[in-house]
């Protein structure tokens, strides 16, 4: 089907010089991010959505992923040298980074995230490659019944693995439906829930909402933690390179740690839903049980750093998995991807396999570059890196903020740009303050079009005999696993708070 | 030391702002231009915009953006450009019908003299296609013979419009159909392409299943036989009397003032004679490149508008979901 030409040609394209250039931009860029306290992955994209507007398709979406890549690997720096992981996902790797960096090996563990990072960020890589491929080519043949089932049944699985309540998962993702049928019916051309409001005639735009929700609101969040932890100190690289250095002994020692925690992040990054952070403490709390000195876990022991690091990077380009082979979205990053790939005129899923193949391996081939491209940057900008995180909140929190409003004015939204950024930058906040799912908020937002078209093709196809569903072997598959998925985390929410209440 | 650096700071920034103001008042365009698609991210519109916003950010010199505006086959952008007072640097890259019929079938914010025509560039090739390994060979009578003794048999509709003539047809030829929604032409190809749908309308996405042999062209919804498929019939030729010829014209409000819809035209004709252009319109998306000009599109346009006007009140409006 696709020729070993076509894929020649993209490896040679991705390795051209601006190609290279502009994923080392975006690698340089995420680790940056990454390394300072309090920015993350998902501000980090929802900001350079709009940068991207005037570069080309491939370029855009090439430096959005090595954004994504590099925050990964950048957080552990912070974690290790500030006890303050950049991001959630990170947070396991203070476990034991901290108590290294403090016994004075800083260089020793800020190597083994690196490494941990780049392999586990490299090996899923491959896995997706090998993976999506062959997804997409089987999803190609899905028709409506097919998709409607597998979408419903991706938005409860996202409702019940992502956040910690089903109830408040369910809930995220009715608040993402209910935005995400805003605008025209695909069918009749009515408006619903416009109130009147001509911007919303073509829904709800996407990049205030997301720049809302997830960048704006993080500003508010560390404002309150600004304020509580002022006088934190990070940790300097020290002059002895002799007492504090990787040897090529201690790296074999946690190499083994490092592939098992890069399969565990791959596994749970395929499943759409449960994210980098459960991840990495999967990864984290695998190793230390099976370790003969589970003890010394927590107290600066290598492994525990390279189980989580690895596990945080592995994620990552395992969760583009759904993306690319279904066209579902399983992270926060992979939706806003989506949300730049439309913005390209691209429609990522299944048919870029068809439409897109140079496309789609030139991403691929892209990918492997910021995998070697990090490494690179992340060894010989350790000392840099390393200066980074002393960048104060008060000046950091102000730059984010102005860098988002103006990213919403540039493109052009207006007033009424200004009052959705906001309004959802509330919403956001009080998602964070009362634990509410954002993977299910915005998945099920911009999944839900989607979902209404194919559920209503279905509908009229079938005349609305819903019996047909039994001749159809893969959506009866996924509508069945729906209900029992439903029902399983019900059960399993009541089973807790029985728990909890007879406690 | 200080003061003087604050004086020149001073003095350069007057500067430079008399200048751009200068460039504002001389120079259209002076700053990065939106060109509004009305459909949705890869169907042929859009593919064909992309290529047409290349060539004219050379010509024009400014960025041109593509800003995808779906919805209600390309109404949603017109509501919105309708509106605009930016004088021509959002401008709209789309389908006649849009302002021809769209009027007329649904309650819309705009007019067909809302806007300007700076010209027309491409003259579409609509039609309607089906897929291969049919239980119909591919031919517009087997279809309609096929349609008529299943009950049920379904087709894949895009726009009102093309839903009107659809049920035009079902009603001259006595088919029950089953006509269901997509996004676009990347909504429908998948759904012909696999089968679960037996025959659908394309704007043109089919162009690029042609050569394959993946989407037989069964009718062809221009006024004279298709370019490309000429063994198609004509919609006139099948025997119905509707008048569907697509012209792609790039609209701008009508308060737009003349030197820019001048300066735009003439990117466009240069456009038009761009091999890029020309390659991803006639190859790809197998539709003639022609420059219309601003009056002669007009025309046209006004003349298409009235006959969809007749056309409703025969089928006693827009055909409801009942």
């Amino acid at each position: 089907m696709i020729g070993f030409d076509a894929i020649l040609n993209a490896f040679v394209a991705a390795l051209g010089f601006n190609a290279i250039m502009v994923v080392l931009g975006g690698v340089v860029l995420g680790y940056l991010v990454g390394v300072i306290p309090g920015l993350n992955r998902s501000v980090a994209i929802a900001i350079a959505i709009p940068l991207t507007f005037y570069m080309s398709a491939y370029a855009a979406i090439a430096f959005l992923i090595g954004l994504s890549k590099g925050t990964a690997a950048g957080s552990a720096v912070s974690a290790i040298l500030l006890n303050t992981p950049g991001e959630a996902s990170s947070a396991a790797t203070c476990l034991d980074g901290y108590p290294m960096a403090r016994a004075g090996k800083p260089r020793k563990a800020l190597k083994i995230g690196l490494l941990a990072s780049v392999i586990g960020d490299l090996l899923a890589t491959l896995l997706l490659i090998a993976v999506a491929i062959p997804f997409a080519a089987v999803a190609l043949k899905f028709g409506p019944y097919e998709l409607t089932a597998i979408l419903l049944f991706a938005l409860v699985f996202i409702a019940g693995m992502a956040g910690g309540s089903f109830l408040k998962g369910l809930a995220a993702g009715g608040m993402g439906i209910i935005l995400g049928t805003v605008g025209l019916d695909p069918e009749t051309g009515a408006m619903r829930l416009t109130f009147g409001f001509a911007e919303l005639m073509e829904g709800v735009p996407i990049l205030p909402l997301v720049i809302g929700t997830l960048a704006l609101s993080e500003m508010f969040v560390q404002l309150d933690h600004y304020r509580r932890n002022r006088d934190e100190k990070p940790i300097g690289l020290g002059k002895d390179r002799k007492q504090d250095d990787l040897s090529w002994q201690e790296f074999k020692t946690i190499l083994p740690t490092i592939l098992r925690g890069t399969g565990i992040g791959a596994f749970v990054g395929a499943l759409p839903g449960l994210g980098p952070s459960v991840g990495s403490f999967m990864s984290y709390g695998l190793a230390k049980r099976s370790a003969k000195d589970p003890e010394s876990f927590g107290k600066g022991n290598p492994r525990g750093i390279a189980a989580s690091e690895s596990a945080d990077n592995a994620v990552i380009p395992a969760s583009y998995i759904p993306l690319f082979g279904l066209g579902i979205p399983g992270s926060v990053s992979a939706a806003l991807l989506v949300g730049a790939f439309m913005i390209h005129g691209i429609q990522v899923g299944p048919l870029m396999l068809r439409d897109h193949p140079e496309m789609l391996f030139t991403l691929f081939s892209g990918m492997i570059v910021a995998s070697i491209l990090m490494l690179g940057v992340g060894w010989y900008g350790l000392r840099l890196f390393a200066k980074v995180t002393s960048v104060p909140s008060h000046i950091v929190i102000p730059v984010v903020i102005f860098l988002c409003l103006a990213g919403i004015q540039v493109q052009g939204y207006g007033t009424f740009g200004m009052l959705v950024v906001f309004g959802f930058a509330l919403f956001g906040y009080f998602l964070k303050k009362f634990d509410y799912s954002f993977v299910t908020f915005l998945v099920a937002f911009i999944v839900t079009p989607m979902l209404e078209m194919n559920l209503r093709q279905s509908i009229i196809l079938s005349g609305g005999e819903i019996s047909i569903l039994l001749q159809r072997p893969i959506a009866l598959t996924f509508c069945i696993a729906t209900v029992l998925m439903a029902l399983h985390l019900s059960w399993s929410g009541y089973r807790k708070r029985a728990e909890l209440r007879a406690a | 030391m200080r003061m003087k650096l604050l004086t020149t700071a001073v003095i350069s920034a007057t500067m430079s702002l008399g200048i751009a103001g200068q460039l504002q008042a001389d120079d259209f365009p002076s700053q990065p231009l939106s060109m509004v698609v009305g459909f949705g991210a890869g169907g042929s519109t859009d593919i064909q915009a992309r290529v047409l916003a290349n060539v004219l950010e050379e010509e024009l010199g400014q960025p041109v953006n593509v800003v995808n505006q779906p919805g209600a086959g390309g109404a949603v952008a017109l509501a919105r450009l309708a509106n605009n007072r930016d004088e021509g640097y959002t401008f709209a890259f789309g389908t006649s019908s849009t302002v021809t019929f769209g009027p007329h079938a649904t309650e819309t914010s705009f007019a067909l003299d809302d806007f300007r025509y700076v010209a027309g560039i491409t003259v579409g090739q609509a039609a309607i296609v089906t897929g291969e390994d049919r239980p119909f060979s591919a031919s517009w009578e087997e279809v309609v013979e096929y349609a008529r003794e299943n009950p049920g048999t379904s087709y894949a509709t895009q726009t009102a419009l093309d839903r009107l003539v659809i049920e035009y047809i079902a009603k001259q030829e006595e088919l029950d159909l089953r006509i269901v929604p997509t996004s676009g032409g990347a909504g429908m190809a998948p759904l012909i392409l696999s089968g679960d749908v037996d025959f659908g309308y394309s704007g043109g996405t089919h162009s690029g299943y042609a050569e394959t042999g993946e989407m037989p062209v069964l009718l062809g919804l221009d006024n004279e036989r298709l370019v490309a498929f000429p063994d198609a019939p004509s919609l006139r030729e099948a025997g119905y009397d509707i008048n569907t010829g697509e012209i792609r014209v790039i609209m701008v409000p009508s308060n737009t003032p003349d030197s820019h819809v001048e300066r735009l035209a003439e990117a466009l004709e240069a456009a038009t004679q761009d091999e890029r252009f020309i390659e991803i319109t006639e190859e790809r998306i197998l539709m003639p490149v022609t420059y219309v000009p601003e009056d002669e599109v007009t025309e046209r346009l006004n003349e298409q508008s009235e006959g969809y006007r007749t056309l409703l009140e025969e089928m006693g409006g827009v055909p409801d979901d009942a």
